[in-house]
């Protein structure tokens, strides 16, 4: 499945690449996030909790971070897996100058499903992966405002 | 493992006391703990129809509820419908009409429209189709299904 | 001939039990210190198994065992082939790739079992499996057909370097011939896509191996009991005889529960045995999705060959057929599909040429149909395109190309699931037609109503399909017939029912023979202690094989009721009637001595047995058909679209059916209805959605839809012709699966026709509301696009 959006912050670009290199900030960022932390360089190791629809569960897994050209873009890769399924997917993120002090973060990836969450979420993925990633991307906003 | 939690349940005008985890589905306490088979199950997740029971005369998908909430009610099964040589008037006729093949289906049929024409007793076309659309058969096509529920409303108004 | 039982609608023998809950089914059975077995199943349609941590599951509490392909040691085996390629064909190729109790190495399509726990109930059975680790290195998968058969496709098989599964090609005449004869050439791809039977009961196994008398016993939700208990018992090196296979009351086969040997039916009666425990296993509709078998994905390229004035010379068609991971069903289906991809039309010219291919998806195994829908959609698809270009009616183009009744037997010449040439054996098609035509009001609905009700606005359209239907192949059944000293008559067959009334049908050809009422014969099906010859019900065999040897069996008792009856009553055989359940003397009706007396009469407690008789009035006979027998019918609806919201309303539905014989007709019209809904369903609701990655996107009964009361026409009215087939006494031909057959055929012909101004050209199915109206949209906007240029 493609995700593909873009936000835009209100906050300027190096300020941005701050709060979504730092894994506290986005623990608390990502919905449902019970723990990440960093294992390595540029790699985080993590739980989550994730319902859609009628299959919930928690997904262990890694989140790494590569092709890092600060403080532009990088690659996004997780992996994850749960008693309920399995989750992989990368992303490429991208941040742009706006007018007036504001940030534009363009994000396009692959994820792919499998297991129970595909077989009986599939329907909902679509749908609470995006209210998921709107979410996070609005907590991370307010991140900047601190 | 979790606690044991009393249920007593009157199934079929029998009076059941047991003690059950508080997961166990009502399905599975019906046909496993109290070996009444006739309830099927064919989803586990409420869309079939074959698990209907009456739960104090409403019929519920018995996949879907808990034993433990049947505490102090009155279910009623296939089972408590009618006898082999005593069939329930909807019985008698699904079996005139031929409204059953593999049969599997046929006991949540049967305790969905015992309630059903206890309401409407002269039923349209579409009524009928209303009520039964919950529940799914694979091997009639329904159209049988549906002449028996008009035969068994003739036999019941009779 | 007149009968007083065959033929007559009478009430099932079985439905009392089924009515009030107390019929037994694999579910319901329970045994003193039963153990339960949950499977942890694979996530991943290709992957390595790279570790399974297991622990945790054994430790938990109630958990009794835990098994993985290494746990099982030497005993591991991959399960037996079901059946050969047909050795007849030349340069048939056939690479056998076999299902194993549990996975070994690599998963090959995801929801392949790789762990079972074995424990005190089912609950803790699945907590336990959600202890189970397993790691796994994904690998490229297989999904797409003509991807698969691709250069640079990873394959299934690492030690095979294709994913080709079977490749054949059958001919008739030459069709290179009739193409350089012909007048027009029309050259159509079409995609069919995967359905699943769903029956509304999973599938089951309960194990019970008793270590005192070292007797197995199964109870399994199989349609082929006999097989299972030969081949467990080669298995677990038991003799036939320790092993008992029963399949008691089955919710529904249509196909999948024929296969054989699933993983589940290796494994549980081999636990049994292992921890001396009886063991169930019951599937859940999630698992059903998965780990029971499928069908009906194939893509073709087709290519006819007519004349002018609409003869079709030839017919080319080149598939693809997708066989999922394995292929232990061997080739019925394909070679049912080369069979009816030439319909009930006398095509002379024939080139068929199929490649089976391996996928990363559950097995492919024979689905209510079983490949004659697809090959009867291609078809009939052609013949409209054919009469479209032609400027013909399209039932005139079809009716010209019908098989005439001085040509039969027919010889297609083309190999079937038999491994024999298709032969049909009789028919008469055209009053078929001519009846269907009638009855739905074919030339009254083209010429007025239709117009009417187009120039109303409303979308409106026809139908009209011929198709037939092979039934009734061998190799054999059998049926022993015994009358008891109480007058009852019990009936043992090996086939099993799964809803189709042969307690009932083959109780009445009982009755017929010996006079008694239907409901005092009692029929064992399915039970390999009550009888133990045969192979199965599927292929819409039961009533033609089964049912004539039961005719035979019955004939046999009868002539001995008759002999003995002659010597008691003192007259001879010829003055004799067997009626009401005794023998009487045609003229003297109160001279007569009543079944039960003459059974006890024939079992004497003292005295001596002629030689050369037997004891009893009992009789065991067998029906092996040198050929199927093949029906004939005509599907005819007419429909109308909803252009809002794309959704269809039948507004006539008319199935003519020409099977022979009729034993019940109450029970025929239940099989045509039941097919019919499923074959609504696979042309517009049912559909198995597999992303790129294998994983099934709606194995739930809430994503996929099968159709409800509401999706079913009001009424399907059935007529009937009746054209007695020789091959067997009862002049009887099977129709299982043809309501099932030619629907989505006509359902897409009646679609054409409703959205006719649309110049619609459908080749693919199952449709779906959406999947119509992205095809309407499509073709709009080349429209648009066609104007915009101009
Ligand atoms: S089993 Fe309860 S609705 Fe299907
Ligand atoms: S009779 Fe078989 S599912 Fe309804």
């Amino acid at each position: 499945m493609k995700i593909e959006g873009e936000y835009t912050f209100t906050g300027p670009r190096e300020k941005v690449w701050e709060i979504i290199r730092d894994p506290e900030i986005l623990a608390t960022a990502l919905p449902g996030t019970k723990k990440l932390e960093l294992v390595g360089e540029n790699e985080y190791e993590g739980e989550m909790q994730v319902r859609i629809g009628p299959v919930a569960g928690v997904f262990g897994g890694k989140l790494i971070v590569s092709n890092e050209v600060a403080p532009e873009s990088l690659t996004l890769t997780v992996e994850g897996v749960g008693k309920v399924g399995f989750l992989k997917g990368s992303g490429d993120i991208v941040l742009r100058d706006q007018d007036g002090n504001s940030t534009l973060m363009k994000y396009s990836g692959e994820v792919q499903i499998g297991g129970k969450v595909a077989s009986v979420g599939q329907r909902l993925f679509d749908a609470v992966s995006k209210s998921m990633i709107r979410q996070g991307l609005g907590k991370l906003n307010e991140a900047l405002r601190v | 493992m979790s606690d044991l939690f009393n249920v007593n349940v009157t199934v079929n005008g029998t009076l059941y006391e047991r003690e059950v985890e508080p997961r166990i589905l009502l399905s599975d306490f019906l046909r496993h703990d109290l070996g009444l088979t006739g309830t099927h199950v064919g989803c586990e997740h409420g869309v079939c129809g074959a698990c209907t029971v009456l739960f104090d005369g409403n019929p519920v998908r018995s996949c879907l509820m808990f034993a433990v909430q049947t505490n102090g009610h009155e279910v009623t099964t296939v089972e408590g419908l009618g006898d082999i040589d005593d069939l329930h008037p909807i019985q008698q006729a699904f079996w005139e009409a031929h409204a059953l093949q593999c049969g599997f289906c046929t006991p949540g049929f049967l305790t969905t429209l015992v309630p059903f024409l206890e309401e409407n007793p002269d039923p349209s076309e579409e009524e009928i189709r209303n009520a039964i659309s919950g529940n799914l058969c694979r091997c009639t096509g329904y159209q049988h299904i549906v002449e028996a529920v008009q035969l068994a409303a003739e036999k019941m108004r009779a | 001939m007149t009968y007083k039982f065959i033929g007559k609608r009478i009430k099932r023998n079985e439905d009392p039990r089924l009515l009030t809950g107390q019929a037994l089914f694999v579910d319901d059975v329970d045994i003193p210190g039963m153990l339960h077995v949950a499977f942890v199943r694979s996530d991943y349609a290709h992957a390595r198994i790279l570790n399974i941590e297991t622990e945790a599951a054994r430790q938990h509490p109630g958990v009794v065992a835990v098994y993985t392909a290494e746990d099982m040691g030497d005993e591991w085996a991959p399960g037996p082939p079901l059946v050969s390629p047909p050795p007849t064909l030349a340069g048939v190729i056939f690479n056998s790739r076999r299902q194993s109790p549990l996975a070994k190495g690599k998963v090959y399509h995801a929801g392949e079992a790789i762990v079972a726990i074995v424990a005190e109930s089912r609950y803790i059975a699945e907590d336990a499996a959600d202890e189970v680790r397993v790691d796994y290195e994904p690998l490229p998968v297989v999904v797409d057909l003509e991807k698969a058969m691709g250069p640079d496709s990873p394959r299934v098989h690492d030690d095979l370097d294709t994913n080709l599964a079977a490749h054949m090609f059958q001919k008739k005449g030459d069709y290179e011939v009739a193409r350089a004869q012909a007048d027009l050439i029309i050259k159509k791809k079409f995609f069919l896509d995967r359905g699943a039977a769903v029956a509304m009961e999973n599938r089951g196994v309960v194990a019970h191996w008793d270590e005192k008398s070292q007797q197995m016993t199964i109870w399994d939700t199989t349609q082929a009991p006999i097989p299972i208990r030969n081949g467990t018992a080669a298995r677990l090196g038991l003799s036939q005889k320790q092993v008992r296979v029963i399949a008691p009351f089955l919710g529904g086969g249509f196909g999948p529960k024929a296969m054989m040997f699933y993983p589940e039916e290796m494994l549980i009666p081999w636990l049994s045995m292992k921890l001396c425990r009886p063991i169930k296993w019951i599937e859940d509709r999630r698992e059903n999705f998965y780990a029971t078998t499928s069908e009906r994905q194939q893509v073709h390229e087709v290519e006819i060959a007519l004349t002018n004035d609409g003869r079709v010379l030839g017919l080319k068609d080149d598939f693809l057929h997708d066989t999922g991971a394995f292929d232990p069903y061997g080739l019925t289906i394909p070679l049912n599909t080369q069979c009816h991809v030439t319909g009930p039309y006398d095509i002379q010219n024939i080139a068929s040429n199929c490649t089976a291919v391996f996928t990363n998806k559950p097995i492919v195994t024979p689905v209510r149909g079983a490949g004659r829908p697809q090959g009867v959609f291609i078809i009939e698809r052609m013949m409209d395109f054919a009469a479209r270009e032609l400027g013909m009616e399209p039932l005139e183009l079809r009716v010209k190309n019908l098989i005439p009744p001085e040509a039969f037997p027919y010889d297609k010449e083309i190999i079937d699931q038999a491994f024999a040439k298709l032969i049909l054996d009789s028919g008469n098609y055209l009053p078929v037609v001519e009846k269907a035509r009638e009855m739905i009001g074919y030339d009254q609905f083209i010429k007025e109503e239709q117009p009417r009700l187009r120039a109303e606005g409303k979308f409106v359209g026809i139908g009209i399909t011929p198709f037939i239907e092979t039934t009734g192949v061998g190799p054999y059944e059998g049926v022993r017939i015994q009358i008891e000293p109480s007058g009852k008559v019990n009936v043992a067959t090996g086939i099993g029912t799964q809803g189709q009334g042969h307690f009932t049908s083959f109780a009445q050809i009982v009755s017929e023979q010996l006079g008694v009422a239907v409901s005092d014969v009692s029929l064992v099906s399915g039970d390999t202690a009550e009888f133990h010859w045969g192979t199965g019900t599927f292929a819409s065999r039961g009533a033609v094989v089964a049912g004539s040897a039961t005719l035979a069996a019955a004939t046999s008792v009868r002539t001995k009721v008759l002999k003995l009856a002659s010597k008691v009553l003192e007259t001879p055989e010829e003055e004799l009637e067997l009626e009401d359940g005794v023998v009487r003397v045609a003229d003297l009706p109160h001279r007569s001595i009543s079944l039960g007396e003459l059974a006890a009469l024939a079992n004497p407690l003292r005295g001596a047995v002629e030689p050369g008789t037997e004891p009893g009035l009992e009789a065991t006979d067998y029906f092996g058909p040198a050929y199927g027998a093949t029906s004939f019918g005509v599907h005819a609806m007419i429909i109308e679209v909803d252009p809002e919201t794309m959704m269809i309303e039948f507004k006539r539905y008319i199935t003519v059916e020409d099977c022979g014989t009729v034993l019940n007709p109450l029970i025929l019209e239940g099989q045509i209805h039941g097919g019919v809904s499923m074959g609504i369903g696979n042309s517009y609701y049912e559909k198995m959605h597999w992303d790129e990655n294998g994983q099934l996107l709606n194995a739930s009964l809430a994503d996929y839809l099968i159709v409800t009361a509401h999706e079913m026409p009001n009424r399907i009215e059935v007529g009937h012709l009746e054209t007695r087939s020789p091959f067997n006494k009862l002049g009887t031909k099977g129709v299982g699966e043809a309501g099932a057959i030619p629907v989505t055929a006509c359902f897409t012909q009646a679609l054409e026709n409703a959205l006719e101004e649309y110049h619609l050209e459908i080749l693919e199915s199952p449709l779906s509301p959406n999947r119509l109206y992205e095809l309407l949209r499509n073709l709009t906007m080349s429209t648009y696009g066609r104007e915009a240029r101009k």
